[in-house]
């Protein structure tokens, strides 16, 4: 595994899709428009682009074909669920240590 | 379909041919089928596609394309063959510079080498300085201005006998050392530069009876000449560098990696 903190927002939106089990593409790109999941419109070349990087690094892996020949399956790998976690116990850190500056959130308090 | 989909969509379809091939053959169908998924769905307003996709294209071809640039970069043998070409390069494009400079050069004291041959021959003779040398002050050649070969001759401490220029009114001398280097050389051919911005392709000769003559001319044209060899050889060189370099990232382009390939 070879992240830098903090994850780029596409890498994080499609490590956090993977995360609730194996996704095809657009499956991932309709998650990270959600706003838990990311809040970003990515298109199908930043998609295909981060996930060949993903793999490349051993985060996420293909998990075959399915109906349609050209639909390719994805899911994280142990070392992917590592990088995710750290991440988001990153962001918890950063929400922890500016608690004090009150300001508050749309979701409540922080 | 909406106006702003039906452009993007053709335009994003033919740009796929610009992500680096391997990208390309990996994961175009997968692409494909994406954007199929994204025209069937309801819920992603057509307008909001259109820009999602302009935005996807600029950015991920330009990191894929860098990507690859950057893996390109990284193989030690391209990286060689690339450095080594734009050693070539470098050389070839000074070779196209220094060489016709040395030629525009040299071929810059001829005019000076024949005056200043005759002129020795007739003063060797027993002919005065004043008669080999037409020094009417009218005529002489204004040394910063004129692009005329002239004469002086000089006695041999250095003193002028007879000139036929003048700079600012007087005739200037070289330094000593020329006149001691003609006196043991019996010629020298070099520069002069009576006075900043004033430079003069110069041929001195010494004579066995003693004294010397000096024949020099204005070098203004000979070194915009030069210069504009410079400005060609410098293009020259960005040329072939850029040849190199886009050389370099085509074959990058076409043949990756064998390790990535199996990746």
């Amino acid at each position: 595994m070879s992240l830098e903190a903090p994850l780029t927002a596409p890498v994080f939106a499609t490590l956090l899709s993977l995360s609730q089990g194996e996704k095809h593409g657009y499956a991932i790109m309709k998650d990270a428009r959600q706003p838990e999941g990311g809040g970003i419109a990515m298109g199908p070349g930043t998609l295909y682009g981060t996930l060949n990087r993903l793999m490349e690094q051993g985060l996420v892996v293909e998990t075959g074909l399915s109906d349609d020949q050209r639909r390719r399956y994805y899911q994280l790998t142990e070392s992917g669920h590592a990088a995710l976690t750290l991440e988001l116990d990153r962001l918890r850190a950063v929400v922890r240590a500016n608690a004090h500056l009150g300001l508050a959130t749309q979701g409540g308090p922080a | 379909m909406s106006i702003a989909l039906r452009i993007v969509l053709p335009l994003y379809r033919a740009a796929a041919w610009l992500y680096p091939p391997r990208f390309r053959r990996r994961y175009a169908g997968q692409i494909q089928l994406a954007l199929r998924d994204a025209m069937a769905d309801q819920s992603l307003p057509p307008a909001s596609l259109a820009s999602t996709l302009l935005k996807d294209l600029a950015q991920s071809l330009w990191k894929e394309n860098l990507d690859m640039l950057k893996e390109t970069a990284s193989r030690p043998l391209l990286l060689f063959n690339a450095l080594m070409l734009a050693a070539l390069a470098t050389v070839l494009a000074l070779a196209f510079y220094a060489i016709p400079q040395q030629v525009l050069r040299q071929g810059a004291n001829d005019p000076q080498l024949e005056l200043a041959g005759n002129a020795a021959l007739r003063l060797q003779a027993g002919a005065p300085a004043a008669q080999v040398i037409a020094t009417n002050p009218a005529d002489r050649v204004n040394m910063a201005e004129s692009l005329s070969p002239f004469l002086i001759a000089f006695d041999e401490q250095g003193h002028v006998t007879a000139s036929a220029a003048q700079l600012n009114g007087a005739t200037p001398a070289p330094p000593p050392g020329v006149f001691d280097y003609a006196r043991t050389h019996s010629e020298e051919r070099l520069t002069w530069q009576p006075q900043p911005g004033v430079r003069l392709a110069t041929v001195i000769r010494h004579l066995p009876s003693g004294g010397f003559v000096l024949s020099a001319r204005n070098m203004r044209e000979i070194e915009a000449r030069e210069a504009q060899m410079g400005q060609m050889a410098r293009f020259l060189w960005l040329a072939m560098l850029a040849i190199v370099a886009l050389g370099t990232f085509l074959f990058g382009w076409l043949r990756p990696s064998p390790a990535r390939v199996h990746a």
